[in-house]
């Protein structure tokens, strides 16, 4: 088969010796910047482009490429040791993660979240190989009508966050939403919310809220209670009880298939992937009520989608030459600047340059795994130093953090504001997630309704006359109407979520 | 005995301090690192291309040259930040014309500074503007192009790369140049997005700029019907411009270059200068920026200065029209 | 935590009435439809309404246990202290520059907190000042602020 002897002749470069260094820098440093705060990967690749200088084109590529989905990963590392967020889709990490850290199994977390990673990694780039031009189409068929519906649908997600009752999802979701309109609005290009403030121009700026609401804010519920370790219990094995790898099977299995999906539809960004996993997870969990509190497949699932996700999203790109989010955009950018365009033509024209990337995917999973699961034990380690120190050095973290994003202390203000508000939220009892929803979709709905509207000069009918969108407005109100009708179980009190 | 300790600790630290950086320095310029900032986040056009100059300027500057991102709200947040800074020569950015202009002439965007805010000191980049359609359009050439926008005025959809950049001001001088023309303006994000809508269908014709857009005119993906220049570009011989199919008034480009806050010492600028101009020739900034379709062009001086000012009156009478047409 | 959750409610209604009044200043719909005041003016709207329910849910039900939820005294020096800290720091990280804003937050807070040994606090307080600059600024090309005093 003509795919096989391409992904053969892939692999044996990507092989090389040269390539493998290559492969192992790259996922090296884009755990690094995973793990460090405020740079996420767009900044991250795009600081390390001019390394990457005097390389051969597909050496670059190669490490740039593991850069990129090396972050995701080390992302992971933070919100399960110290409930940040090392960037922004590992924010759904947090709710379940954190909480086996604190009683003891941050180890088994990072493990599970490695290999959910790897999995999902893996499967996802065997299924890029085997369908890739098929599946591409469909990224094609995502216009702006059809995202508009699509994040209609994400909303709906707020049923299965909610946490005890609906009506405190809805109204944080709404106060989400509403957070989400401050900045320069889509319609008219003008400043709305921003009282004069030119940092709040571009919004309130997500990774300092999520930082503050869930980093700062733990740091001022911990410190409450003086001289108190920060892990409870004596840290337990490493990997999974038997039960928890059944659990984390399916999960495993399901987040592949949400973040593959999604990593499809252009635009859709690596976070809501693993909000959906994680919902979708807990509406099929038989214990539902231990989500928030350290549910292993809380990690499983949104771990295994957001690499997943980040390995298929790499499918339009190769393919058709369209990045599906910013930090594509700068690997695109990489591409180009080393004369490559990516697209159908170069699919054609140079099948050893791409095969060779591809299979350095498969490769650049496998030693991201490697790399990863030793040092496990030795991040877990970290938390059992005394309290001041895990407290102190999380602060630091968070401020140089928000610092670094725009070199704002603007930013670092909103993460103090947000980590009050977290405090006061989290001791009333008041769910943050539904709250990171709404602002995470707020501006994404708006935007791809004005544009559909620019699109057919203000006739709404566009969205009823085209089939997928239409469908997927349907499903909303199937989902919403669902949701009302059958109440969620009954959940514990205080949960991290 | 602690408290011994503690002093001399303090005290090496702060030595070492005190020989790591030292604070303003009358000795030759420049005797601590200079930030380079970018109006735009990571990963984008402008901010590649300020590491790549970066990156070869710092060698001859023997001072690390870092760049900055501060982006946000097309460019104001950064732009905002920058003309408060000391004009020392410490703190440099990127200036894109017209963007730059349509921020400052925007009366909803309140923006806090003016046009005189601004020392410029090296132009990088012109990138003129190109009108775009996918391969298999019914529109062959401009003319086509034209004429059915005022067969059936505000039904194409046209894109733009975001409201007030370079290609909506560009649309709106294609309108006045072909009075009757209407086209249905609809703003994208970026020239990613202009590409993919466009496949997919949902956009008929999109104007960008020629580095977005050239590897793929190259590769046959999409058909490019004008080049908004007076010269055909270096990139796409093939194409004809505005000027020699009849619209010689429709010209636009997207500039970046190199500026200081204002009342920067001469000295200062012309070390500057000399320093990113020889940055900027260098073979290798060439061929990187080339490889991306942008077209070098470097201006300084009163050639710069004065290209600053035309572009802003011109980008103030299409700001003016572009808010109070009624369909945006 | 019934009196927290009615605050909390109160201070919402305050936010959601404040964003109503000021999405009035926007256009609610324009030429193409939902204007730049539509979404903040419904959601304001539909928030108000939502809070004002869960009041009512409030005032309803019975707490089945009442959740001390204000911290003691001492707790509440410490988290008190935390929040100075870390704003005096965002305050002082431009004037006074990272590394000498950093040193004496870390040193100042493990000490608040209760750190005892000397060499472990002054370590800790220069590697993550001084240590973390030289990382961040000459290895990763990240700017980190420079104060006044050139620190």
């Amino acid at each position: 088969m003509d795919t096989f002897q391409h992904l053969l002749a892939g692999l044996t470069a990507a092989t090389s010796l040269q390539n493998l260094g290559f492969a192992l820098i790259g996922c090296f440093l884009g755990t690094l910047i995973g793990v460090l705060p405020g740079l996420g990967p767009a900044a991250g690749t795009a600081i390390l482009i001019p390394l990457t200088f005097t390389l051969d084109p597909i050496g670059a590529l190669i490490m740039l490429s593991a850069i990129y989905y090396g972050a995701m990963y080390g992302g992971t590392i933070t919100s399960v040791l110290i409930n940040v967020p090392g960037e922004a889709a590992s924010v759904v990490t947090c709710f379940d993660g954190y909480q086996m850290a604190k009683q003891g199994r941050g180890g088994t977390a990072l493990g599970i979240a490695a290999i959910g990673s790897f999995v999902g990694g893996i499967a996802a780039t065997v299924a890029l190989i085997v369908v890739a031009p098929p599946l591409a189409r469909i990224a094609l068929s995502f216009g702006p009508p059809e995202f508009f519906a699509l994040m209609l649908v994400g909303l709906c997600l707020i049923t299965g966050l909610a946490g005890q009752s609906l009506l405190t999802g809805l109204v944080m979701a709404v106060l989400g939403l509403l957070i989400a309109m401050v900045g320069i609005d889509p319609v008219r290009g003008a400043p709305r919310f921003t009282f004069g403030i030119p940092s709040l121009y571009d919004g309130v700026g997500f990774i300092p809220v999520v930082m503050g609401l869930f980093g700062i804010a733990e740091i001022l519920l911990t410190v409450e209670a003086p001289y108190r370790q920060v892990i409870k219990t004596k840290l337990t094995s490493l990997l999974p009880s038997r039960e928890e790898w059944r659990r984390s099977l399916g999960a495993i299995a399901r987040g592949t298939g949400v973040g593959f999906f999604l990593g499809l539809i252009p635009g859709v960004g690596a976070i809501i992937p693993t909000f959906v996993a994680y919902v979708f997870e807990k509406r099929l969990s038989k214990t539902p009520e231990q989500f928030g509190h350290g549910a292993i497949e809380g990690v499983a699932a949104p771990e295994t989608a957001n690499n997943a996700y980040a390995n298929a999203a790499m499918i339009p790109l190769l393919t058709l030459g369209i990045p599906s989010s910013p930090t594509i955009a700068v690997l695109m950018g990489a591409f180009i600047i080393n004369g490559l365009t990516p697209g159908p033509f170069l699919f054609k024209e140079r099948p050893d340059l791409v095969w060779a990337v591809i299979a350095s995917f498969m490769v650049g999973n496998v030693i991201l795994l490697i790399l990863n699961l030793p040092f496990v034990g030795l991040w877990a380690r970290l938390l059992r130093l005394p309290y001041q120190y895990v407290c102190v050095g999380t602060l630091l973290f968070c401020v140089i953090g928000a610092y670094s994003l725009q070199q704002s202390v603007f930013d670092v203000g909103v993460m103090i504001v947000c980590g009050v508000i977290g405090y006061g939220l989290r001791k009333i009892d008041l769910p943050l997630a539904p709250l990171v929803l709404g602002l995470i979709l707020g501006p994404f709905i708006e935007k791809s309704l004005r544009t559909s509207l620019e699109m057919s000069g203000g006739d709404f009918s566009i969205f009823y006359t085209r089939p997928i969108c239409l469908g997927l407005l349907l499903a909303t109100v199937v989902v919403l109407v669902g949701s009302l009708l059958r109440p969620p179980p009954p959940e514990a009190r205080e949960s991290n979520a | 005995m602690m408290s011994h300790i503690v002093t001399a600790t303090i005290g090496a630290v702060l030595a070492l301090a005190a020989t790591t950086g030292s604070a303003g320095a009358q000795q030759t310029f420049p005797t601590k690192p200079v930030q380079l900032m970018v109006a735009y986040p990571a990963g984008g056009s402008t901010d590649i291309g300020a590491r790549i100059v970066a990156a070869i300027a710092e060698k001859s500057l023997d001072q690390p040259i870092i760049v900055v991102n501060k982006g946000g709200a097309g460019g104001q947040v950064g732009w905002t930040e920058f003309v408060r800074q000391r004009p020392d020569g410490y703190y440099i950015g990127f200036i894109n014309l017209p963007a730059t202009n349509t921020v400052i002439l925007d009366p909803d965007r309140k923006a806090i500074f003016t046009e005189k805010d601004f020392t410029p000191i090296i132009n990088q980049v012109l990138d003129p503007g190109v009108i775009w359609v996918r391969a298999d359009s019914p529109y062959k050439t401009v003319h086509d192009l034209i004429d059915a926008g005022k067969k059936s005025p505000n039904t194409i959809r046209t894109a733009t790369t975001g409201i007030l950049s370079d290609d909506h001001l560009a649309i709106l001088m294609t309108e006045e140049a072909a009075p009757g023309a209407v086209f249905r303006l609809v703003h994208l994000e970026g020239g990613a997005a202009q590409f993919k809508e466009i496949m997919a269908g949902n956009i008929d014709v999109a104007f960008d700029n020629v580095g977005s857009i050239m590897t793929r005119v190259k590769s046959g993906e999409v058909r490019a019907l004008a080049v908004l220049d007076d010269v055909r570009s270096k990139f796409l011989p093939d194409v004809a411009t505005m000027k020699e199919l009849g619209y010689p008034t429709v010209m636009s480009n997207s500039t970046r270059g190199i500026a200081g806050p204002k009342g920067m010492p001469e000295p200062i600028v012309s070390k500057l200068r000399d320093v990113l101009k020889k940055a900027m020739e260098d073979p290798e900034h060439v061929s990187k920026l080339e490889n991306q379709g942008l077209a070098i062009k470097i201006m300084v001086g009163e050639e710069y200065a004065k290209y600053f000012a035309d572009t802003h009156a011109k980008a103030k009478k299409y700001t003016e029209w572009a808010k109070s047409r009624p369909h945006r | 935590m019934r009196r927290g959750r009615q605050l909390a409610c109160v201070c919402l209604l305050g936010i959601f009435a404040a964003a109503l009044v000021t999405s009035l200043d926007y256009s609610l719909m324009d030429a193409l439809g939902p204007g730049p005041g539509f979404f903040p003016f419904w959601l304001s709207l539909i928030g108000a309404a939502l809070t004002v329910a869960i009041l009512m849910q409030n005032a309803r039900s019975q707490d089945i246990a009442t959740v001390d939820i204000l911290p003691n005294r001492q707790a509440a020096w410490q988290v008190g202290g935390v929040l100075i800290a870390l704003t005096a720091a965002a305050a002082l990280l431009e004037p006074l520059g990272f590394r000498l804003t950093m040193l004496l937050f870390i040193a100042g807070l493990l000490f608040a907190l209760g750190a005892r040994s000397p060499s472990a606090i002054l370590l800790t307080a220069l590697a993550g000042s001084f240590g973390v600059f030289h990382v961040f600024f000459y290895w990763l090309k990240v700017p980190l602020p420079i104060g006044a005093l050139g620190l």
